[in-house]
């Protein structure tokens, strides 16, 4: 059976106004559906550049994206509902609690009644935070502030997850709660795009990965694959540090 | 519409959530308005009420003296003051007081004035009817000098309303003592008793008429400068929160959420401006109420909101959308909640100050007068200025609601712009 392509990217280049280099220089990538695809690289690799290009948050200079099938240019309105994002910071409102944070997000998409109220108690049960969700998200600490952002992106229930360095500066307790919850999401068929600086995670939750330098993709393909692909590659780091360098990024 | 009213609801909470955010959009401008009225109260009163209290010595004690004292008391803007401190003013009293500043003005009429001024006519009238074989002999006078004493820092306009009220005032005494005698003469010439009247309303009359309408007699005072004034320049700081809201929510990753929502990004925009624009109408009634309640507690005059209600809701919500565009644009340009913050108060603060908030335009110098129009405060003033003063409509306020309107087109334009350049 022919598998599925959840996103298709081909030859985008994206450079910002005022800058001579490019952030994300003819990338190509082919991502099937269902699949836990990590995006990896050094700060200022083009990670978030190439993230916010596939949400459609960004505009590209060139190439091509498609999303399920449908151009992302052209198909946008829909395409868009088909996306849930986590960004890098906590997108949420501080002042307001996590219920209403919740209900904002859920209403926004078009969700109402005891439908969007089961999936708010139904996602924080799930991320364990169902006793606190009537707390101001600015008297959450920073694991507590992960999980809720972690929800807030898929309340909507999306096919396609992109994560942006979602375990960023959370303790172990709850990054291991939100891999787990990952998986289980990635069970029922959500595609997961993930990105971390943490490559001991990438490799055990990410089915395949990228890694991407200079806006450019240095290595694409199955994660096992990959890290089996020669005798220096013991883990993803040793993959990692090979090919992009031990040289110290801004 | 069900994104709408979310993105609403979602900036209610923030806003009642944010105690220091209310307090700049509520408490600070009605302390400010209580704090302006009370302090300015004295000085408007100066420049408003034209009453002045005016030293005056009577030594001719005599027709002159006793003319000039009615004239000048029939006068509203002087009260004449011939006792200090219950003793008969002297000359050297006078003058000391007068350079101490503690009175603004002295008159001394001197000794003979009318005796001198009844010689004189005597003989001016004797001089017409002169014959040649009897010649009139000009008699020995001096002239009666009636001395003004200034203290040098009174207004110039206060010195020339009272020199030419005195002056208006001899010059009538002097007419009627020449017409009585010469009256009397022209009697006595022909021998009949003289019907002549001196009528000194005289055939070409003064009349004053207002160029505006009914309330143009409205006095501008402390509470009808400072309410609207301060009511406007509130109006125009809730760009301190509003780019708070903006900046606070890009810089979260919220907006980069919003943006991926269907069809939301421009609402929650439009959401941001209802809502705003919401709280400056409930900051312009709460510093009407301010006005209306609470300063007649403490002496100041009551707020006279003219007749024109409408004409005064269609300036508040130009004045308020005015401040919101203003709000949004500044939020979109700073990258940062201090840069906003440190350039949107130093400009409000400037524009305030060009617009005639702190200091009423027709108290400036005419140079900076000119450049009060370029301020958008100065409209919104203008604008409350024509209903509450002038009594003005719907149709007068329109250029200045109209300027409003087009500068918040202007700024929005502007906001959306930088909105989508930041996006890329």
């Amino acid at each position: 059976m022919e598998e599925k392509i959840a996103i298709q990217i081909d030859h985008i280049s994206k450079t910002y106004k005022g800058s001579n280099s490019p952030a994300v220089d003819d990338i190509s990538l082919e991502i099937p559906s269902r699949a836990r695809f990590g995006l990896l690289g050094p700060n200022g690799a083009g990670k978030t550049t190439t993230i916010n290009i596939m949400c459609g948050l960004l505009n590209y200079n060139k190439g091509n994206i498609s999303i399920n099938g449908m151009m992302l240019e052209k198909k946008y309105k829909k395409i868009r509902r088909m996306i849930g994002l986590v960004p890098q910071d906590i997108a949420l409102y501080d002042t307001l609690t996590a219920r209403e944070n919740l209900r904002f997000i859920g209403k926004m998409y078009g969700l109402k009644g005891k439908d969007l109220k089961n999936r708010i108690e139904e996602s924080l049960e799930m991320v364990g935070l169902a006793h606190t969700g009537h707390k101001q998200i600015r008297t959450y600490s920073g694991g507590m502030k992960r999980r809720i952002n972690l929800v807030a992106g898929i309340l909507h229930q999306p096919e396609i997850l992109i994560l942006d360095e979602p375990t960023a500066g959370v303790d172990v307790q709850s990054r291991n709660m939100i891999l787990q919850f990952l998986h289980g999401l990635n069970e029922k068929g959500t595609t997961i795009i993930y990105t971390s600086h943490y490559l001991e995670e990438a490799e055990d939750l990410c089915s395949s990965i990228a890694i991407i330098d200079h806006g450019k993709v240095i290595i694409t393909g199955e994660t096992k694959e990959i890290i089996g692909s020669k005798k220096e590659y013991t883990d993803l780091e040793s993959v990692f540090l090979h090919l992009t360098g031990r040289r110290l990024r801004d | 519409m069900r994104q709408l009213g979310t993105s609403i609801i979602k900036e209610i909470l923030i806003l009642i959530r944010d105690r220091a955010g209310l307090a700049i959009i509520f408490i600070m401008p009605m302390i400010l308005i209580f704090v302006m009225a009370l302090i300015q109260d004295s000085t408007f009163r100066k420049m408003d009420e034209t009453s002045l209290s005016v030293l005056f010595i009577d030594e001719d004690c005599d027709s002159v003296g006793l003319a000039i004292a009615q004239g000048l008391s029939k006068s509203e803007m002087i009260i004449l003051e011939k006792t200090y401190k219950g003793k008969i003013l002297n000359r050297e009293t006078l003058i000391r007081l007068v350079t101490e500043g503690k009175f603004q003005i002295g008159i001394i009429v001197p000794p003979g004035a009318t005796e001198n001024l009844t010689v004189k006519a005597e003989y001016m009238i004797d001089k017409a009817f002169e014959e040649e074989d009897f010649p009139v002999a000009e008699p020995e006078i001096d002239s009666s000098i009636i001395i003004l004493y200034f203290d040098p820092v009174i207004k110039h306009s206060f010195r020339e309303t009272m020199r030419i009220s005195l002056g208006k005032l001899t010059y009538g005494i002097e007419s009627k003592m020449v017409f009585d005698l010469f009256a009397k003469k022209v009697s006595e010439l022909l021998d009949i008793e003289s019907k002549l009247v001196y009528d000194p309303s005289g055939i070409l009359r003064l009349e004053e008429r207002s160029a505006g309408n009914k309330h143009t007699e409205i006095i501008p005072n402390s509470v009808q400068h400072n309410v609207p004034a301060w009511a406007v320049f509130a109006m125009f700081f809730i760009l301190i929160p509003l780019t708070g809201n903006i900046i606070k929510e890009r810089q979260s990753g919220s907006m980069l959420r919003i943006r991926l929502m269907p069809g939301s990004y421009w609402i929650t925009i439009l959401a941001k401006i209802l809502i705003y624009l919401f709280i400056s109408m409930i900051q312009f009634t709460l510093m009407l109420l301010v006005g209306l309640l609470i300063l007649p507690l403490f002496g100041l005059p009551l707020l006279d909101l003219g007749k024109h209600f409408f004409a005064l809701f269609v300036m508040v919500v130009a004045t308020g959308l005015a401040a919101t565009g203003f709000g949004l644009a500044l939020g979109a340009i700073a990258n940062t909640h201090e840069q906003a913050a440190s350039f949107g108060s130093v400009s409000v603060i400037i524009l305030a100050a060009l617009g005639g908030i702190w200091v009423p335009v027709f108290a400036m110098p005419e140079v900076m007068q000119k450049f009060s129009l370029v301020s958008p405060l100065n409209w919104g003033l203008e604008g409350f200025y024509a209903i509450f003063l002038r009594g003005s409509g719907l149709v007068d306020i329109l250029p200045w609601a109209g300027l409003l309107t087009a500068f918040c087109i202007l700024s929005m334009a502007v906001a959306f712009y930088f909105l989508r350049l930041k996006k890329n």
